[in-house]
């Protein structure tokens, strides 16, 4: 079927009764909130009352790709899955690249809502205008490359895509992740457990239709140009040759490479992390790109001759490398490998993982876990042999350690105690991804009010660090002056975070890659707005797609205020509040509650937010348009 | 190593035009984004719809390999040989194989005879699909930015395999 592409459509599916149904969205609803997180954002606050189990029937999965994924607008095959979140009890929205939902898109379905639970294992097999839920038993408890193949036989087509859940999800360990095409991942704050409390194993599509847009010409045009332009953007020619890694070399020279579970800054022979090793020594066999996308970050590796068999398989990116390397204090690229594999397999949140993993090995170092409660592994850090045997405890929820691990570091340190929740480098129940807070303070504010936890895939302000041109022009377009392109200052940050935070609302909504917007800036608001008005010949200005991206990033505000969420919430992990940074250029330095104080003021009345409480007021919620939906929650 | 399809395909050229430029595809840099499809079903369908491109992508999952598939041209077109109506036919002024849709019955016969998969059947148009090289200037080469879709004189191609070939030959100090 080849449609509009305005004319959206929700397949829901109640796996309780077996019901499928479909609805409409209304045009207005697409010009408010732009398309995939901004519906599923909609969706989920309608659907998912407050208090209900993250891990009960109660809970919504949805799967939304973008606006404009499936067109040939660069780097636009993004999908925003969105569910309450069991790690955090709070909203949760992943993104994810790969195939998935430009396949979705084609079989004439532009989200997937999941509600209830099934009786016992299955899976959703979307042909075309064909939707059935079947029967998943036989592959419940397989890992994601060998259920996934199993998929593609049973259903005699190699083509199609599958999106799936491995054994940690199925065991609800709290960062469990959805696996799209084999190699991209739906990773934080466990959507993969949320799947697995469904009793839903995968999702299976073949879409063979496609759409035709308002202005095809002026879209095909634009899109070829921003393609070209994203393709010479500093920021992409690294992500293509090196990958996420490319960076490594640069954080340890620089002392910012977070490693140890954030108690050092730098590790010796960090090269073996990066991106350029990768290349350099051979094991890099080949770049994959997402759909549509022109930069191709995503690395496929083949391991040599280590002890634990030859490894083909996607590679290891920037955060699989620090923190299950650098912060459990490995640098063995064969190792990595390897873990990345395990991971994508059982279906691990690298970074979850890789900070659990590395908390579990300061407290053993610390003495506080030991012996039977430490499975009795020797978990200093580095230990290898460890981190891989744990990767798999934590999965199948075996053993004391694998049990306690399961369940995130907030509830890990509950449990063992002491002093332990002080290096439990998490907040909201998220672990934070390996990126230092101290020494950098738009990722401090983004990080403290991130709606699901301490990271960087809602609002990446990376363009502070001013490191190539089109940053620091950028931040000189937000602040006046490039020279606030500095991670140390504190002014500024909060309107660096709210541009970024619009920004990146946006470009998920249309299912564009935030690496083309706030990593390289040959995407932006204005040709997001000029590419948006073209295939669904409804004008829209980049003021209205950047308040579009306000308005889902209050909405998302607003579901955490209802669940309880208060200004106590937006903290950073302890350490980053307290324990300075030990050595180099950022020496000395933390995030301290005062100095986060005076950030939150300053971007809650930006956002015309009540600074005691963090919630947003009434005339906010009114000039956004957002008071049928969520106007009983706002103060005065 | 380059994987060069172009390499092992018949590349003969006897069309009244000459010799012409084709599509020669290096799979090893094809990273599955999938561009030459949408940039193929929207010059000639002017709609995003991968299943009625005439270039696909065949994806190796989880082994990272990625081959378009296209139309090479043959000078001896098998689509052509086997049309049992005359749909599938060679344009001489360009040169390039073109179906005429009223005149295509849907047999399949050309799916059948392409030895590379290259001739499709759309359900949704109910007619043959065959690369016609956008009258030579081929949308998929021109949106695929890795480099994997090259538009030259299949000899070219020859030059840059013969060098390739014997560049073995200027290593042979290091050999001995």
């Amino acid at each position: 079927m080849i449609r509009d592409i305005g004319a959206q459509r929700i397949l829901n599916v109640d796996l309780s009764s077996g019901r499928i149904w479909r609805e409409e969205v209304d045009r207005r609803d697409l010009l408010q909130f732009l398309g995939g997180r901004g519906i599923n954002a909609k969706l989920l606050y309608e659907r998912v009352p407050k208090g209900i189990d993250p891990l009960g029937p109660g809970n919504v999965l949805i799967f939304g790709p973008g606006t404009l994924t499936g067109t040939s607008a660069p780097s636009s095959g993004r999908t925003s899955v969105t569910c309450k979140g069991p790690a955090t009890g709070l909203y949760l929205k992943v993104s994810v690249g790969g195939h998935l939902g430009a396949e979705l898109k084609y079989s004439g379905h532009d989200y997937v809502a999941f509600h209830g639970q099934a009786e016992h294992p299955v899976y959703l097999w979307i042909d075309d205008e064909a939707v059935e839920i079947r029967d998943a038993r036989h592959l419940w408890g397989l890992g994601t490359r060998e259920a996934d193949r199993l998929i593609r036989e049973e259903l005699g087509d190699n083509d199609i895509e599958v999106g799936l859940i491995g054994p940690a999800g199925e065991n609800g360990v709290l960062f469990s992740c959805i696996i799209f095409s084999l190699y991209n991942s739906a990773s934080r704050g466990g959507p993969g457990a949320v799947m697995g409390s469904k009793n839903l194993k995968a999702l299976a599509i073949r879409g063979t239709g496609g759409f035709r847009l308002a202005e095809g010409e002026q879209f095909s045009e634009l899109a070829l140009q921003t393609r070209e332009e994203l393709s010479k953007d500093a920021g992409s020619e690294s992500l293509f040759r090196w990958g996420t890694s490319g960076s490594v070399p640069a954080l340890n020279e620089l002392k910012m490479l977070a490693s140890y579970n954030f108690s050092q800054v730098r590790i010796d022979d960090a090269e073996k992390l990066s991106g350029q090793y990768l290349e350099d020594e051979g094991y890099l066999t080949g770049r994959e790109s997402c759909f549509s996308c022109s930069t191709a970050c995503h690395r496929f590796v083949r391991s040599k001759e280590h002890p634990y068999g030859v490894v083909r398989d996607s590679g290891p990116e920037l955060e699989t490398m620090l923190s299950l390397g650098a912060e459990c204090g490995i640098v063995d690229t064969e190792a990595l490998i390897k873990s990345n594999q395990l991971c994508n397999d059982y279906g691990l949140d690298v970074i979850s993982a890789g900070h659990v993993i590395s908390w579990a090995m300061e407290s053993y170092e610390k003495g506080l876990i030991k012996g039977r409660q430490a499975d009795d592994l020797d978990l200093h850090f580095g230990n290898v042999e460890s981190q891989l045997d744990l990767i798999r405890r934590i999965a199948l929820r075996e053993g004391l350690l694998g049990d306690l691990l399961a369940n995130g570091t907030k509830h890990a340190a509950e449990e063992v105690g002491g002093d332990s929740w002080k290096w439990a480098i998490q907040a909201k129940g998220l672990e934070q991804s390996a990126c230092d807070t101290r020494a950098a303070k738009s990722y401090a504010l983004a990080f403290a009010v991130n709606p699901r936890g301490p990271d960087h895939l809602m609002t990446e302000c990376y363009a502070e660090f001013g490191i190539t041109e089109e940053a620091r022009d950028l931040i000189r377009r937000i602040t006046g002056d490039e020279k606030h392109a500095d991670p140390k200052l504190l002014e500024h940050r909060s309107s660096i975070v709210r541009w970024h935070e619009d920004c990146y609302a946006a470009t998920d909504a249309l299912g564009f890659c935030a690496f083309t917007s706030t990593a390289a800036y040959a995407v932006n608001p204005k040709n997001m707005a000029q590419l948006f008005s073209y295939a669904l010949g409804i004008p829209l200005s980049e003021e209205e797609l950047m308040r579009a991206g306000r308005r889902i990033v209050t909405l998302e505000r607003c579901f955490n205020v209802r669940e309880g969420a208060r200004r106590e919430h937006d903290v950073l992990p302890w350490r980053m509040m307290n324990d300075p940074v030990p050595e180099g250029p950022t020496k000395g330095m933390v995030t301290d509650k005062v100095m986060l104080d005076g950030l939150l003021d300053e971007y809650y009345q930006m956002h015309g937010w009540d600074l005691g409480t963090g919630i947003p007021k009434r005339e906010t919620i009114e000039s956004l348009g957002l008071s049928g939906l969520c106007g009983d929650i706002a103060v005065d | 190593m380059t994987l060069s399809l172009a390499a092992w395909l018949p590349q003969m050229r006897d069309f009244d035009g000459g010799f012409m430029d084709t599509i020669t595809i290096d799979a090893e840099k094809c990273t599955a984004c999938m561009a030459c499809e949408l940039a193929c079903s929207f010059a000639h369908e002017g709609a995003f719809v991968p299943t009625l491109s005439r270039i696909r992508v065949v994806r190796f999952m989880g082994e990272g390999l990625n081959v378009p598939i296209v139309c090479v041209n043959c000078a001896r077109p098998a689509c052509v040989e086997v049309c049992p109506t005359g749909a599938a036919h060679i344009d001489r002024s360009v040169p390039v194989v073109r179906v005429n849709a009223e005149e295509c019955i849907g047999c399949g016969e050309c799916v059948s005879a392409c030895p590379f998969g290259a001739a499709d059947f759309s359900e949704e148009k109910q007619v043959a699909l065959i690369c016609d090289l956008c009258d030579g200037h081929p949308a998929c080469v021109e949106h695929c930015i890795y480099g994997a879709l090259t538009f030259e004189p299949v000899q070219s191609l020859a030059k840059r395999k013969r060098r390739l070939a014997a560049e073995a030959y200027s290593h042979r100090d290091e050999v001995s």
